[in-house]
């Protein structure tokens, strides 16, 4: 009994796997994936802080919060609508694997590009505006868990049941940039009103902003630890709309 | 012999929309079994729970003695899917198309290489297997779509109209492959609503219409059911096209069909109305180009069953024709 349970584990992590790599071969140049996953965090990167005095390392903390945020979090809502209108969502949907398997490969995908994106980022702001990393364990923790965390909060835009991808690009930007504007990105925790800090509070990215600045400019307002146990706790609760989607979804023969 | 698949009671309603009602039938292991319908029936909607990929709304689905319902995932191991539409990954090669499927079956390492080699031959892709799919014909990559569904020699193999739109030939190659893996003993339930095609590739035939099982039976058992749609069919010259009318009062004709440069006069009995038809050329100084006699087709028995008049244009729209809910009609039918 106990080897069949095993043995199903190691199934499901290969196929999990699997569906990952698919979609990185597949998806990952595709013109929507640069737009959203790549050039949108640079855009807002630049758009905020041109001609805004900053040092490096700032600068370097809020980069990576954006990139883990937002190319993150762009996957979902571009692959699986994508995938529905194709058909090719039936495929996975009819494999031999758990609904929470096939989300976890699709979660991996966001998470593995956003982490890319970051390396490169942070790679950038050492070469090029010598940056240093204070904590290399708190970066490398932050970046991890935000990617996986907020590419599981994309995820519930992918599985609103639909086949048309712009349906769920409207209200996941929406979202996205509700959650960027309240958190703590552009105007640091410690400069917030109580109101407005109750407020970023409520967005996860406002944690993966403050694990940044521990990591790179050892100043976060937050314990790290707690930083890092909100997005883990973020990252397993946005799971449970995905899974309930797709069920409805399931119900409603998308 | 045991039932691959035994379906109760299945029933599918998209929120007041009755698709599927109240169905009950089964397939045994190792038969070809034609699912057929007009558009709009509730083929695929029946498909699709069937593969799990649509929730039922009431009924009970077995699968090899195994409840769908109850972690459906080790008898999707034994389960393949061919959809209507061909839903290949274009923008992967031909070969990184059937590994991928390979993996996600978990088909041996040992194996998937030579596995896909042997049906890349099979379905004469082989030379092909390195070219993005986005450059395939239709016919290919439906060829490659059947491909990835059997990858992993499922024991019951699941198509949704395999064959529209695509030319004679790849049409002619999948349907031998049908028969081929039917003979390697697949059970394979297909969808269609080609009845020509259920009529050379089925065991037995269920007939579906407004979401209820109309009929099932084989093909020929069904058609003997409706000796009153046999037919005699004429070609006469010169100016055939002109006696229609003429043909279609002779005794016992209940109505007639032009059938491109001939006639089809159809009839309960066409021994009687044979010398009819050849004493109405005499008279009028035709020349009888072709006459012969047809029992029902299954196309035929179709039509009767589906209420569509025989030899009407038919125009699918493609629309759901399902009921409300509530109202639910009588159920079974001719069985």
């Amino acid at each position: 009994m106990r080897d069949r349970i095993v043995r199903r584990v190691m199934d499901e992590v290969s196929q999990a796997w699997t569906v990952a790599v698919k979609d990185i071969k597949v998806y990952y140049l595709k013109p929507g994936m640069i737009m959203f996953g790549l050039m949108m965090p640079f855009f807002m990167f630049f758009s905020f802080s041109v001609k805004r005095e900053m040092a490096a390392a700032q600068g370097v903390a809020r980069l990576l919060a954006l990139t883990t945020f937002f190319t993150a979090a762009s996957t979902g809502p571009f692959i699986i609508p994508l995938e529905r209108r194709l058909g090719t969502y039936d495929r996975l949907l009819a494999a031999p694997m758990s609904l929470l398997s096939l989300l976890l490969g699709k979660i991996a995908v966001g998470a593995f590009f956003a982490i890319a994106v970051s390396v490169v980022a942070l790679i950038a702001g050492v070469a090029l505006f010598g940056a240093r990393v204070v904590s290399p364990g708190f970066l490398l923790a932050g970046v991890i868990l935000s990617s996986f965390s907020f590419s599981t909060l994309g995820l519930i835009f992918g599985s609103i049941p639909t086949r048309n991808p712009g349906d769920v690009q409207m209200p996941s930007t929406l979202l996205r940039w509700g959650l960027l504007f309240i958190s703590g990105v552009f105007v640091p925790l410690a400069e917030m009103g109580v109101v407005a800090r109750a407020l970023a509070y409520l967005s996860p990215l406002t944690y993966a902003q403050d694990l940044m600045n521990h990591a790179v400019l050892n100043a976060g307002l937050l314990n790290p630890w707690l930083d890092l146990a909100v997005l883990a706790v973020g990252g397993v609760l946005f799971l449970v709309p995905s899974i309930l989607m797709h069920r409805r979804s399931r119900r409603l023969g998308y | 012999m045991s039932n691959a698949i035994e379906v109760q009671n299945l029933t599918k309603y998209y929120g007041d929309l009755l698709a599927v009602d109240h169905v009950d039938f089964a397939v045994e292991e190792g038969e070809v079994f034609g699912f057929l319908g007009p558009n709009g029936a509730g083929k695929t909607t029946t498909q699709r729970m069937l593969t799990t990929l649509l929730e039922p709304t009431e009924g009970r689905i077995v699968i090899d003695g195994h409840d769908l319902a109850h972690d459906p995932v080790p008898i999707k191991r034994r389960m393949g899917l061919v959809p209507e539409e061909s839903n290949v990954y274009t923008e992967l090669t031909a070969w990184e198309n059937l590994m991928f499927t390979a993996r996600l079956y978990l088909v041996e390492p040992s194996e998937r290489a030579r596995r896909a080699r042997e049906l890349l031959e099979t379905f004469g892709l082989w030379e092909k297997r390195d070219v993005k799919v986005e450059n395939f014909s239709k016919g290919m990559r439906r060829r490659l779509s059947i491909a990835m569904a059997i990858i992993h020699r499922p024991t019951l193999l699941f198509l949704d109209e395999p064959t529209p739109g695509l030319d004679a030939q790849s049409t002619h190659a999948i349907r031998d492959l049908i028969r081929d893996l039917n003979a390697e003993g697949t059970t394979i339930f297909l969808t269609t609503h080609q009845i020509e095609e259920a009529n050379q590739l089925c065991d037995r035939v269920a007939i579906i219409n407004h979401g209820q099982i109309a009929a099932i039976n084989t093909p020929e058992r069904l058609k003997a059911a409706f000796r009153r749609v046999q037919s005699v069919e004429v070609a006469v010259e010169p100016d055939g096209q002109a006696h229609g009318e003429s043909l279609e009062t002779l005794p016992g004709v209940t109505h007639s069909v032009k059938m491109g440069d001939k006639w089809r006069l159809y009839t309960e009995r066409p021994s009687a109305l044979l010398p009819q038809v050849v004493d109405y050329a005499r008279r009028h100084d035709l020349e009888v180009v072709s006459l012969c006699t047809l029992g029902p087709s299954l196309e035929d028995v179709f039509l009767e069953i589906t209420g569509q008049e025989i030899g009407a244009v038919r125009h699918e729209t493609g629309e759901p024709e399902g009921r409300k809910r509530g109202a639910r009609g009588k159920g079974g039918g001719q069985r």
